[in-house]
């Protein structure tokens, strides 16, 4: 159930003077029910690499298998319509996908078209909207009547009816305020835990990807550059540096703090609560010590 | 719908490339006119070799050109069965009611094939070599003297160029919105027609909806930066007439003689 990618390359518009190769001879597996973070520039190949998670691309070459299902350079669509049930694909900006005449019917699009019936799709479309915390008084009203973050939260709720075992997220929360975005991050971070599902979160945010991610994969032209853990990969600040990536905020309050102190951290704080553990722990030795 | 190479630009330095917009358009249009003075394989031949002695100097492979009309094939490919069966005149080689295969019919086809081949080779040089915003400008400056007669030259060539530079925006927009309604079960290649028709609802609402919003913003936009109508204006692009475009009237002007001498040949 895992999602294995093997020697994956997709070149948009072959043969043409257009030609672009966005992946080249990818290959990496991503465990089941882990969080993984995938971070790389933009135009890296990042959106190409997700949209291969649910057969919306095939590869040019290689292969890969996504729930026991293989998908190659011939796989028709057919056999992929069952494999995007199982992969839930919040894109970015995904408010763009509204059109249904209400909230409710928009929420419950999804579970109809993968053959539930309208009144199992009502059901699913309710549940789901509370999940997302939309008031019940929205639900009646058209979509486009509603804020920015309202239309967020309805545009994820339409994917989340659909029940999927693995979520792709890309940038799901791109122009959100800074509450938004924690209270989203959080719900995908809590449905993870609830339901045991496998997540995949491309993002430029840092602090994202050390708060939440096991594992981080970084793109660069196509290619995969690293594959480890959070922690790893950011306690090479110069590596980051050269392939033009950041350091989460508590990560690179840490490395200042090494650098114009004699104070050493046992291991690099990655989020702020990690970082506020280790100097608590340090500070009242200074203190004493004056 | 990305296999389309017509409208597309390609950019690049070479001869054609660097022609005023201007001289391009009227050229283009010039050879819409003359290719339909070919009335033999002579004719034709020759104009073949202008259309591959003007693809040659824009440096692009011809290759590519084939590609771009493969799209189209249909449509060409039903006038000239169109024009086979309907035609009449010289031997008769079948008849069935109002059609017939006669010789004249046959050669008329493909003469039309080879007509349809040729504009859309040379209007896709022109959209290969030059930036659609440079066409827009081209287009204003060459019907500037329809304001004579009142005609809102500035206001269409305004909308003209916005739409051009929307084009692959929208583009891009549809896809990515029929990605995400692909990803939630929607199915837009298989299916009955009446299945199709529907598929199709949730990938056109949000489509308008986005257009009307980016319009709105877009005007907002331009009314900030304090656009106010066209009088009275200055231009940041302006074309600029050379030798190399009075040599290529020139080199037109040679091809039209060229064409009535084959002609009566």
């Amino acid at each position: 159930m895992s999602i294995n990618f093997k020697n994956v390359t997709y070149i948009y518009q072959p043969a043409t003077p257009f030609a672009h190769r966005a992946l080249s001879d990818v290959s990496f597996s991503i465990p089941e029910h882990s969080y993984t973070a995938v971070i790389g520039h933009t135009g890296s190949g990042k959106s190409t690499l997700i949209q291969h998670l649910n057969g919306l691309l095939r590869p040019t070459s290689g292969e890969l298998t996504v729930n026991d299902q293989l998908i190659t350079t011939t796989t028709t669509n057919k056999e992929l319509v069952k494999l995007r049930r199982q992969v839930g694909v919040v894109f970015q900006f995904p408010e763009a996908q509204l059109f249904e005449e209400t909230v409710l019917k928009d929420i419950a699009f999804a579970p109809k078209n993968f053959g539930a019936t309208p009144a199992e799709a009502e059901k699913i479309a309710r549940k789901t909207a509370e999940l997302v915390q939309l008031p019940a008084s929205v639900l009646e009203q058209s979509p486009f009547e509603l804020s920015g973050g309202q239309m967020r939260r309805v545009a994820i709720a339409g994917i989340l009816a659909m029940q999927p075992q693995i979520l792709v997220l890309d940038e799901p929360t791109a122009g959100l305020d800074p509450r938004g975005h924690q209270e989203i991050m959080e719900l995908f971070a809590q449905l993870k835990q609830q339901q045991d599902l496998t997540v995949i979160l491309v993002t430029h945010q840092m602090d994202d990807v050390a708060l939440y991610a096991d594992q981080v994969i970084v793109l660069e032209e196509g290619k995969i550059m690293a594959q480890q853990t959070p922690r790893k990969l950011f306690s090479r600040p110069e590596w980051l540096h050269k392939h033009h990536l950041d350091l989460p905020h508590a990560a690179k309050l840490a490395f200042a703090i090494q650098q114009q102190s004699n104070f050493k951290f046992k291991e690099l704080p990655l989020t702020e609560d990690q970082l506020a553990d280790q100097l608590a722990k340090w500070l009242p030795k200074e203190g004493s010590s004056n | 719908m990305n296999k389309v190479l017509l409208g597309r630009y390609l950019p690049g330095s070479s001869f054609i490339h660097r022609l005023d917009p201007r001289s391009k358009l009227i050229l283009s249009f010039y050879f819409i006119i003359i290719i339909f003075l070919a009335n033999n394989w002579l004719t034709y031949l020759f104009m073949f070799a202008v259309v591959a002695g003007c693809i040659l100097l824009a440096k692009i492979k011809l290759s590519f050109f084939w590609k771009g009309v493969q799209p189209l094939i249909w449509l060409i490919l039903f006038t000239v069965v169109l024009q086979i069966l309907f035609s009449r005149g010289g031997t008769v080689y079948w008849q069935w009611g109002p059609f017939s295969l006669t010789q004249t019919g046959i050669i008329s086809g493909i003469y039309v094939f080879f007509r349809f081949v040729l504009i859309i080779f040379m209007s896709t040089l022109l959209t290969l070599t030059t930036p659609p915003l440079e066409i827009a400008g081209a287009l204003e400056s060459l019907l500037k003297p329809l304001k004579k007669i009142h005609f809102p030259v500035y206001e269409v060539s305004l909308m003209l160029s916005i739409a051009l530079r929307f084009v692959p925006t929208l583009l891009d927009e549809a896809t990515k919105i029929m990605n995400a309604q692909r990803s939630r079960g929607v199915n837009f290649d298989t299916g009955s027609l009446r299945q199709r028709l529907h598929a199709v609802v949730p990938l056109l609402i949000p489509l308008f909806v986005s257009a009307f919003n980016r319009a709105e913003d877009l005007a907002t936009a331009m009314e900030a930066r304090g656009y106010h109508g066209g009088e009275g204006r200055t231009k940041y692009r302006v074309n600029q007439w050379r030798l190399r475009d009075t040599l290529s009237m020139f080199a037109f002007l040679l091809v039209t003689v060229i064409m009535f001498l084959l002609r009566t040949w």
